[in-house]
């Protein structure tokens, strides 16, 4: 196909765009920004304001671990996305922060420029062990997840739904009589880490509560003692795969991480990253699907029309899921090192920036969603980044759309009414990631 | 109509097959199975070709109007 002809292809798909207005996405293409001066000034112009609401000026000196921005969430990022494209942050060495659907996307999508081998998290603590897939390039990042996506595809977690809907019921048996419970510790913290740790990792779940209360802190803790609460989780599954190498094998996803992938012909990596393979995926299998059910109940308690007609029409509940996965998005942001001088949105970035991917804002930009802030489980197409773009994309994302639909269809079957709890409320802890930490609810 | 699946673009979001199961299948792994190539559209299943396209996060779906 010759240049001409693709790109006279090019304005015929646009066209056709412009005239689908009854989608619920825009294109980008269709979006005329105004003419935006430089970015300094735009950081500058707002800072004051930002100051005067939020009581931080969060374009100018953000802070993603301050409680006035999990405080004031969504009202900051829709403010960056309208009037600030690149926030700057100088704690520790400093970060930017890129909010748009458009440029996030473009860094996900270029790892060349934008690694993961220096770390997800801004001012990373010292001594924390590296944490795979996550935290590395291809081609080592390839090798691992051609192996491992077999496991997680729609069609491989499909088998598990039997067994997370028998779990989201003996969940709810325990508390159902009782006419109410707490969220969070009874169901929201349990399910996920059941569902991976039965099905896709094959261990016990007696010690669950210690392992998420060990991801937990080692995420929200002060800095410094990081370290060594993940250092408990490390030292915890790299004894399971021990044990599982001196095994029969399986034929499961522990048996392909402990036997290791090549990074160069006749290489095998070593023993430590086949580890840190396994806390990443239990990190990631148990510390965000919480979020989603949480707060997806939460705005069901508190939407009683918006219930009753996710019960009367359950073929609808495909959509709710991936507008609450959107809406309630448990990955706030996660970074990436420039490998060289760059330039996202006019603002110019030098080698070794670490640069934020605030994918929490992406997935409400009115350049790719139509009324972006309201919460709409109709939307006939959802377009969203809460599950990452490029490479890193979630290795967990087919699991944990089964699980939320799962938990929202056997709840919604036998607690089709319910409330939060007089006298209380949802209280949250955000910094990376977000999560609930406790919920309320009365039927 | 035609529609070409980039290759190194697409990354398993799957929602694709979901939206849009007559146009779009996925492989063992999860990623559209016809990665790096350029399909017919089957007649009358425009609508949603352009669907899927629309509604990949990456971007990775051409649409090739014939
Ligand atoms: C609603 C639930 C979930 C959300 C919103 C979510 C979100 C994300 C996001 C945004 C990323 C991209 C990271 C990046 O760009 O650097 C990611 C990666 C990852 N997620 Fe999830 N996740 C969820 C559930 C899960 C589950 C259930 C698992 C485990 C089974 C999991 C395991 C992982 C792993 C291992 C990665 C790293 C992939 C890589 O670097 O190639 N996640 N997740
Ligand atoms: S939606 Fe896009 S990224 Fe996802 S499988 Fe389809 S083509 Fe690939």
């Amino acid at each position: 196909m010759d240049y001409r002809a693709s790109t006279k292809q090019l304005i015929v798909f646009s066209i056709d765009l412009y005239r689908d207005r009854g989608s619920d996405m825009i294109e980008p293409e269709n979006h005329r920004e105004p003419e935006s001066p430089d970015p300094d000034e735009i950081r500058r112009k707002h800072g004051e304001e930002m100051r005067n609401r939020f009581g931080r000026d969060m374009f100018n000196d953000f802070d993603i671990d301050d409680p006035r921005f999990g405080d004031n969430l969504f009202p900051i990022l829709d403010e960056m996305l309208e009037k600030c494209p690149v926030a700057r942050s100088h704690v520790g060495s400093g970060y930017w922060v890129v909010s748009r659907n458009a440029d996030v996307r473009r860094i996900g999508q270029d790892w060349r420029t934008f690694s993961s081998a220096k770390g997800y998290q801004p001012n990373r603590p010292a001594g924390l062990p590296y944490l795979m897939p996550e935290e590395s390039d291809p081609p080592k990042h390839t090798a691992w997840r051609d192996v491992l996506n077999p496991h997680l595809s729609p069609r491989a977690v499909a088998k598990y739904d039997a067994q997370i809907r028998a779990d989201a019921n003996t969940l709810i048996d325990r508390f159902i009589d009782r006419g109410e419970c707490e969220f969070i510790s009874e169901f929201g913290a349990k399910l996920p880490g059941w569902a991976f740790f039965k099905n896709v990792l094959g261990v016990p779940v007696d010690d669950l509560d210690q392992l998420v209360q060990g991801v937990h802190n080692g995420t929200f803790a002060p800095r410094e003692e990081r370290p060594a609460h993940f250092g408990k989780v490390f030292e915890y599954l790299g004894n399971y795969l021990t044990f599982r190498r001196d095994q029969p094998p399986r034929g499961d996803l522990v048996d392909t991480i402990a036997a290791g992938v090549e990074y160069e012909p006749g290489v095998l990596c070593p023993w430590e990253d086949r580890v840190s393979i396994l806390v990443d995926l239990t990190f990631g299998g148990i510390a965000t699907t919480t979020y989603v059910m949480a707060a997806s109940l939460h705005y069901l308690a508190t939407h009683p029309g918006v219930r009753e007609a996710l019960v009367d029409d359950p073929g609808s509940m495909d959509r709710a899921v991936e507008e609450f996965v959107r809406v309630f998005p448990p990955v706030v942001a996660l970074g990436r090192t420039c490998t060289r001088e760059v330039e996202v949105a006019g603002t110019k970035m030098k080698q070794g920036d670490f640069v934020l991917l605030n994918y929490a804002a992406s997935s409400r930009d009115p350049r790719v969603v139509q009324e972006p802030t309201k919460i709409d489980i109709t939307r006939e197409s959802v377009l969203h980044s809460a599950f990452g773009v490029g490479v890193h994309r979630c290795i967990g994302s087919n699991l944990a759309r089964l699980e939320l639909k799962a938990t929202f269809e056997e709840w919604l079957k036998r607690i089709p009414d319910f409330a939060v709890k007089g006298g209380t409320g949802p209280t949250y802890e955000t910094g990376i990631l977000r999560v609930m930490k406790q919920l309320h609810l009365v039927f | 109509m035609q529609v070409k699946i980039d290759a190194v673009l697409c990354s398993g979001h799957g929602r694709c097959a979901v939206l849009a199961p007559t146009v779009y299948k996925l492989d063992d792994n999860g990623y559209n199975a016809d990665r790096g190539k350029t399909l017919e559209v089957p007649a009358g299943q425009e609508a949603a070709a352009r669907k899927g396209a629309k509604l990949c996060p990456e971007r990775a779906i051409t649409l090739i109007e014939g």
